[in-house]
Parts: structure tokens; C-alpha cells; sequence
């Protein structure tokens, strides 16, 4: 009998806690302190998620634009953006935590760069090397590829996240009062890693051939010209002279690049929606 | 033929149909209403991203599922029906039986306070703020102003016919 009675409390108490009424016994704290428990297993190795990615970006953002000066242009930079969205939104990952961003920085050098998260930089001089509109595609389509392939990001060293991931877990970080200091150090080293890599250092090989291969599918989706790749690396390789700065360090146009590409993405004539958008390229102040 | 001895005694059944009501409870219309918690999420004809986009569904909005197929999931949103990908709703991740879920309930909700080491979010605007303060050299209100910078979804329209491109 006293067990009968045992059994059927335990039960009763097992329901109401499971419905959250606590049952005369706590059970809905030691449910609480399970969940975050198992939480914080789960995110012992888990990767970098899509708002950390934008907050890294934004900060690499601001440090390109400590360094570039950004064009005022408004038409320009409304024009880039057309483009920009255009490619994106047929690219292997149309939306981003806060979506793509385009802007065009006032340097002569050629080149280009995307912030992780979705905001893209390309360079004055990188549009006056696009002869077209589909070209000026190509170049975004291939960022674009970079940010959906999260290659900006991924370049944080592993040592460095597993340090934010082992920060987020301990006490001391929450008894800080929200913001441990050890992840702001570790805020500042990620966005060295990610500025080193696409400002200094440039994306692997194997990253800049994805990223190119990527960017003729976005550019045949879009409706755009895919052999836009192949005529741009082309222009790219014919420019290069050492490969010392600029894109040439960071995107280097190897022979090797363009022969992928070409057999990917021939060069053809230009059709007749093709030369009305290279009308309406000429016609911005670039 | 003898039950087991456990079996003879009707706490144990009424264990068991307790849990069994629990499980069956908690399970139904799970998954039929979900509410879009990620921005730049649009609706899409097919389960495919190079479909274009039929409508824009902002955050908060509420869906409901029809069908599902991968990752992808077939709604109802204010009379139309589409697809979203299942990127506009991280919370309604896998299958929909969600053993863990109806175990400890929905993900627990922090305070800030304690949002760095509890929510699992390493790099957050208080970390952004602590980092700007100690560079004020570098240039985020430029940044706000890219970010600001928007395509009238309209105007996107016509650019994209007017150069020949694909909607």
C-alpha cells in the first residue's frame, strides 16, 4: 500500500513538473539547470553562428574603412548595389544574418573584399578594370561566393575559437555582468585573423577557385554572362606584374585560375541585353 | 500466462500512461504555426533559392507549415502559400519530434546580464561596444551607413528587367 502511494506521488509530481507547476518540489529549476547543462555541451564545439559572423564583419568593416576612404558616390554606390543584389540573391546563400551590403572605397589599386557576414568592398580601381556590367558581376558574384562559403570567417584560427567557446562556458564570464574581457581580446585577435586574410594576406588557392566557380553559376543564374569570369581573370592576368599588391595578392589571377574558368565558363559574344547593360555601365561615373 | 510483478501492480501502468499522455500531448500541432526570427527571409515558389523570390517575410511574422521537404518548409503566410528555408526559423531545427524540447520545454531565455555565458553567443553588441570603446579609431558609424543603405525592392525589379536579368 505504502509503496502503491509512492509510486502514484512520484508520478504526479514527475507530470506536474514536466508541465512546469513545480508539484511542492522544485523539479523545474533541476529541469533548468539540465537544459543549460546540456546547452553548453552543445556548444562546446559548435561553429561560429551567423550573428557572431555578422558581428566579426562589421568590425572588419570598420577597420577597411579606417583604412580606405569610402566613396560618397551615391548613384555609384546604388548602381554597385543593384548588381550586388542582384548576384546575391541567386548565389549559394541569398541571405545573410543582415543581408549583403555593397560599397565602393576610394583606391585606385584594383581589388575587393568581403566582410564576413555579407558586406562587400570593391575598389574605384577595380571598377574602372571591369569593362562591363557582367564583369562588374563576375567580381561580385565571386565575393559574394566568398561570404556564402564563409571564407572570411573560417580564417580565424581554431585555437582562438575554441578560446571563445571555453570563455563563454566558464563562471567567470558570467559573473562579469555580460561581457567577459577576455572575449573582447578575442573579438579584437578574430578580426586581425579575418583583416589579415582578405586585406593582407589574401584567400588559399583552393578557396579563390571555389569562390570563382561558384561565382559562373551565380552569373548563368542571374542572367548574366558567365564567360564575364573568364574575360575579367583574362584582363587580370594581362595586368599582373608580380602579383605584389592589391588583388594581385589577394586574389591572384594565376593561368591556372583562368584555365579553370574558361572551361567552365567560355567567352562568348556579346548578345544584345548584354550590350544594353554595358550601356547603362558607361553611363555611371566611374 | 503470469505478468511480471512489476506489471501486477497499477502504479507502473499508470507510470506509463502518464508518459505516454505526456509524449502525445506535448508532440501535437508542434510545428504548425512557426514564427520567422531571422531578417532578409522571402518566400519562394519552389524549395530552391534560385526561384525568385514571391514575397518578403519579415521577422516575427507567423507561418503556417504545410508540408516539409529537406530543409526547406511549405507555408501559409497571409493567404499565400510558398516556401522558406529553414534558416528563417533556427528554432524549429530537425525532426519534429523533439525529445529534449518537451523534456526541459523551450530553449531557456536569458537575461543580458548573463547572455555571454549562458545563450552561447560569443561575439554580441556588448562585445562590439566594449571593442569600439577601446578603438574609437575605427570607422563603424561609416559602417551603419553601409548597412543603412537599401535597394528599393521595386527599383531592384525594373533594373533586373530593364538589363535583360533573370527576377
Amino acid at each position: 500500500m505504502r509503496a502503491r502511494t509512492l509510486w502514484v506521488a512520484g508520478l504526479a509530481a514527475a507530470c506536474l513538473s514536466a508541465w512546469g507547476c513545480g508539484g511542492g518540489m522544485n523539479y523545474s529549476s533541476v529541469a533548468t539547470i539540465a537544459a543549460k547543462t546540456g546547452y553548453q555541451a552543445a556548444q562546446a564545439s559548435r561553429p561560429i553562428n551567423d550573428s557572431e559572423e555578422y558581428y566579426v564583419g562589421r568590425a572588419v568593416a570598420a577597420r577597411v574603412l579606417a583604412t580606405y576612404p569610402l566613396c560618397q558616390d551615391q548613384q555609384l554606390t546604388l548602381y554597385v548595389n543593384e548588381v550586388g543584389q542582384t548576384v546575391a540573391r541567386k548565389s549559394s546563400r541569398p541571405n545573410t544574418y543582415k543581408g549583403y551590403h555593397f560599397a565602393v572605397l576610394e583606391v585606385s589599386e584594383p581589388n575587393a573584399f568581403a566582410c564576413p557576414g555579407g558586406t562587400i568592398f570593391i575598389t574605384r580601381g577595380l571598377l574602372k578594370t571591369c569593362g562591363n556590367e557582367d564583369e562588374l558581376a563576375a567580381v561580385l558574384s565571386h565575393e559574394v561566393a566568398h561570404v556564402a562559403n564563409k571564407d572570411g570567417v573560417n580564417s580565424i584560427s581554431k585555437a582562438r575559437w575554441s578560446s571563445v567557446l571555453t570563455t563563454m562556458g566558464t563562471e567567470t564570464a558570467k559573473q562579469y555582468g555580460g561581457v567577459a574581457g577576455n572575449l573582447v581580446t578575442l573579438f579584437e585577435g578574430s578580426i586581425d585573423d579575418v583583416f589579415k586574410t582578405i586585406v593582407v594576406n589574401g584567400y588559399s588557392r583552393s578557396a579563390e577557385e571555389t569562390a570563382d566557380a561558384a561565382a559562373v553559376v551565380t552569373l548563368g543564374r542571374a542572367g548574366y554572362d558567365p564567360g564575364a569570369m573568364t574575360s575579367l581573370l583574362a584582363k587580370m592576368l594581362a595586368k599582373d606584374k608580380g602579383g605584389s599588391s592589391g588583388i594581385f595578392k589577394t586574389h591572384p589571377p594565376t593561368s591556372e585560375r583562368l584555365a579553370k574558368v574558361k572551361s567552365q565558363a567560355p567567352e562568348t559574344k556579346p548578345g544584345k541585353m548584354e550590350q544594353a547593360r554595358a550601356k547603362r555601365f558607361k553611363t555611371e561615373e566611374i | 500466462m503470469r505478468r511480471p510483478g512489476f506489471l501486477r501492480r497499477p502504479a507502473p501502468w499508470l507510470l506509463v500512461m502518464g508518459l505516454a499522455a505526456l509524449l502525445v500531448g506535448a508532440g501535437s500541432g508542434w510545428g504548425e504555426t512557426l514564427t520567422v526570427s531571422q531578417p532578409n527571409q522571402s518566400l519562394y515558389p519552389a524549395p530552391d533559392f534560385a526561384s525568385a523570390p514571391i514575397a518578403p517575410v519579415p521577422v516575427g511574422s507567423q507561418v503556417s507549415v504545410v508540408s516539409q521537404s529537406g530543409d526547406w518548409y511549405q507555408v501559409d503566410f497571409q493567404g499565400q502559400q510558398g516556401w522558406l528555408h529553414r534558416q528563417a526559423f533556427p528554432q524549429a531545427k530537425g525532426p519534429k519530434f523533439n525529445l529534449p524540447g518537451m523534456l526541459f520545454g523551450a530553449p531557456v531565455k536569458e537575461t543580458k546580464s548573463d547572455e555571454v555565458a549562458l545563450a552561447g553567443k560569443g561575439f554580441t553588441p556588448e562585445v562590439e561596444a566594449s571593442y569600439r570603446q577601446s578603438h574609437p579609431e575605427m570607422k563603424f558609424a561609416e559602417v551603419d551607413r553601409v548597412e543603412a543603405f537599401q535597394v528599393n525592392h521595386a527599383k531592384l525589379q525594373s533594373f533586373i528587367k530593364e538589363g535583360g536579368l533573370n527576377p
